[in-house]
């Protein structure tokens, strides 16, 4: 099943949980080595329903599943001695931040004098020196998220799970370990990704698939995946002053083959043609009489390719599957 | 020399369990009972003409070594429990971890807290008796079968953890077996018929019990005649409770927290 270079592959891959709804409904997606594959979706979506099959903590109820060219049905063990996985949720023993360290590097078995030199390089790269006598469940948030991830990289690996990973760190400290990320692909591990966040997946994923209800709606290198469902550009509209509702109501009945959303004062305008829209608009905005604050057209994001693909009703789900 | 997986995952486990609170359940609690019903029913005992409190303090010493099974069980039960809360349960078993070497892990690290409890609390007895006698036979006999009844209440505390879904329900649990376990063997007292008869019952399969006879019964030189078929059956117990323990656990969802 597996081709060549594919570090992970899934073909038509099930899971259910109650026999009656599928978390996992027919996924097929294969990840290269060296690859950031990002796995993008609401709460709810199978996520980390798919993280748990892909690091064999369940069983799949069917499908083909191969793990660095293993089973997962048979030679689950061996997979995981080939894999890190940082949860989204909080998991650690009570220690302090180096015995958190110390005790994941023992159950490694990552010799002493490895294991204590990439403690003291973990923790100075992602500045926990501070903290690293504390007690890991005192600590704020975004700390507790560093101890984490950097936790993980004691050991060695082929394929690291993030699953939403940079939950609660601040600007500076996810660039950095997204960039940290980045720069350990280049030495050959292959990562998998899940977030929210489209900005990061953006940053820093050379694939996504789009997960949506336990179905993938969409996969390709983010790029592409602008290009596919943003094929219309996106002119931005705000107004000052004047009728905004009748504004936005007449450009929706004049503007033929555009997809107008407004809110207030603010609209954005789906076109094919964003040069010709925005003559448009400034022509009707003069005819109405209404005054113009911004506009802009800009370039396609993730974030629309999101949209059009899982449909933006912007509600979610509390929890995982 | 790889080390062996289970030998990693008791190291974790003695790691992150030896704190004061831990500490406080496995060694202070028991230790409580041997200062304070040792002396106490010791006094009442010489007080309504029986033997002095020494000679009681001999009687219950070995009981409350049997009860450290009983404590270090609870201890492996909430490890468990501890670990799914905690996200460490998942985390350990997405490591290079078989779910049975986790289970494992547990198990020795409850023999060994049985073990290393029963032994403070003979040396607590030598230090407040001022002398204890017990052949090298006698104290092998004590400690097999306080490792068999950390084993057997090892596994019960972990068969429980994988059932009960709601961590108030298992501390209630594990609170009433205690509580239950305890005072319905032979730790504190002799088994007598003069007790009412659903107690008799309660007495008679409460595996502390046997526990406690067996290690008495070595302190003593002697095994008393029931067991003869109360160790047996301890270990049929255990291998069941062992085997159950198992099942539920590996088929249990572990989830990301």
């Amino acid at each position: 099943m597996a081709g060549q270079g594919e570090i992970i592959a899934v073909e038509n891959l099930k899971h259910t949980y109650d026999g009656k709804q599928y978390a996992l409904d027919g996924l097929t997606f294969s990840v290269r080595k060296g690859e950031i594959f990002g796995l993008l979706g609401k709460n709810g979506a199978g996520k980390t329903t798919l993280i748990k099959a892909l690091t064999t903590l369940i069983k799949p109820t069917s499908g083909g599943l191969r793990i660095l060219g293993l089973d997962p049905r048979h030679d689950g063990k061996e997979i995981r001695t080939r894999i890190g996985v940082v949860q989204q949720g909080e998991s650690f023993d009570f220690a302090t931040v180096e015995g958190n360290f110390d005790i994941y590097g023992v159950l490694w078995g990552v010799p002493k004098s490895v294991r204590l030199q990439r403690r003291e390089e973990l923790i100075k790269a992602f500045g926990l020196q501070d903290v690293r006598k504390h007690r890991a469940f005192d600590l704020s948030g975004g700390q507790k998220r560093r101890v984490q991830v950097a936790r993980e990289l004691m050991h060695d690996m082929d394929i690291l799970f993030l699953d939403e990973p940079t939950t609660g760190l601040d600007v500076i400290m996810r660039r950095e370990l997204l960039d940290s990320v980045r720069e350990r692909t280049r030495q050959g591990l292959t990562v998998v990704f899940t977030t929210h966040n489209l900005e990061e997946a953006d940053y820093v994923c050379d694939r996504v698939a789009v997960v949506d209800q336990g179905k993938i709606l969409a996969m390709d290198t983010v790029e592409n995946l602008k290009r596919l469902y943003g094929g219309k550009k996106t002119v931005e509209v705000t107004l000052s002053g004047g009728d905004a509702a009748g504004f936005f109501g007449a450009l929706r009945e004049k503007l033929a083959g555009c997809d107008v959303k407004s809110d207030g004062n603010s609209g954005v305008i789906l076109t094919d043609d964003p040069k010709g829209t925005l003559q448009r608009v400034l022509e009707m905005s003069q005819a109405a009489g209404v005054q113009m604050d911004w506009l802009n057209i800009r370039k396609n994001t993730l974030e629309d390719v999101f949209i059009s693909s899982v449909g933006g009703t912007g509600r979610e789900n509390n929890g995982s599957t | 020399m790889a080390v062996p997986s289970i030998v990693k995952l008791m190291y974790r486990n003695v790691k992150v369990n030896v704190d004061p609170g831990t500490l406080i359940i496995l060694i202070g609690l028991p230790a409580m009972y041997l200062v304070f019903f040792g002396f106490g029913f010791g006094a009442q005992i010489e007080a309504a003409g029986g033997a002095s409190p020494a000679s009681y303090l001999t009687f219950l010493t070995p009981g409350i070594m049997s009860f450290q099974a009983v404590m270090a069980g609870t201890v492996g039960g909430s490890m468990l429990w501890a670990d799914r809360r905690w996200g460490m349960l998942a985390q350990i078993l997405v490591g290079p971890f078989t779910r049975l070497q986790y289970l494992l892990g547990i198990m020795f690290t409850s023999l060994l807290f049985g073990i290393a409890g029963a032994f403070v609390m003979l040396v607590g007895a030598f230090l407040i008796i001022g002398s204890l006698h017990v052949t090298l036979l006698g104290a092998m006999t004590a400690f097999g079968v306080i490792a068999i009844g950390s084993i057997f209440f090892g596994s019960l505390m972990l068969l429980i953890s994988g059932l009960v879904k709601s961590n108030n329900a298992y501390n209630s649990i594990q609170i009433l077996v205690i509580f239950v376990v305890n005072f319905a063997s032979t730790v504190f007292y002799s088994f007598s018929s003069a007790l009412p008869l659903p107690l008799q019952v309660l007495f008679e399969i409460n595996p502390l019990t046997y526990v406690a006879n067996a290690a008495r019964g070595g302190f003593e030189g002697a095994l008393p005649a029931a067991s003869a078929w109360q160790v047996p059956l301890l270990v049929i117990e255990t291998i069941v409770v062992l085997a159950l323990a198992t099942r539920v656990y590996v088929r249990s969802e572990i989830s990301f927290v």
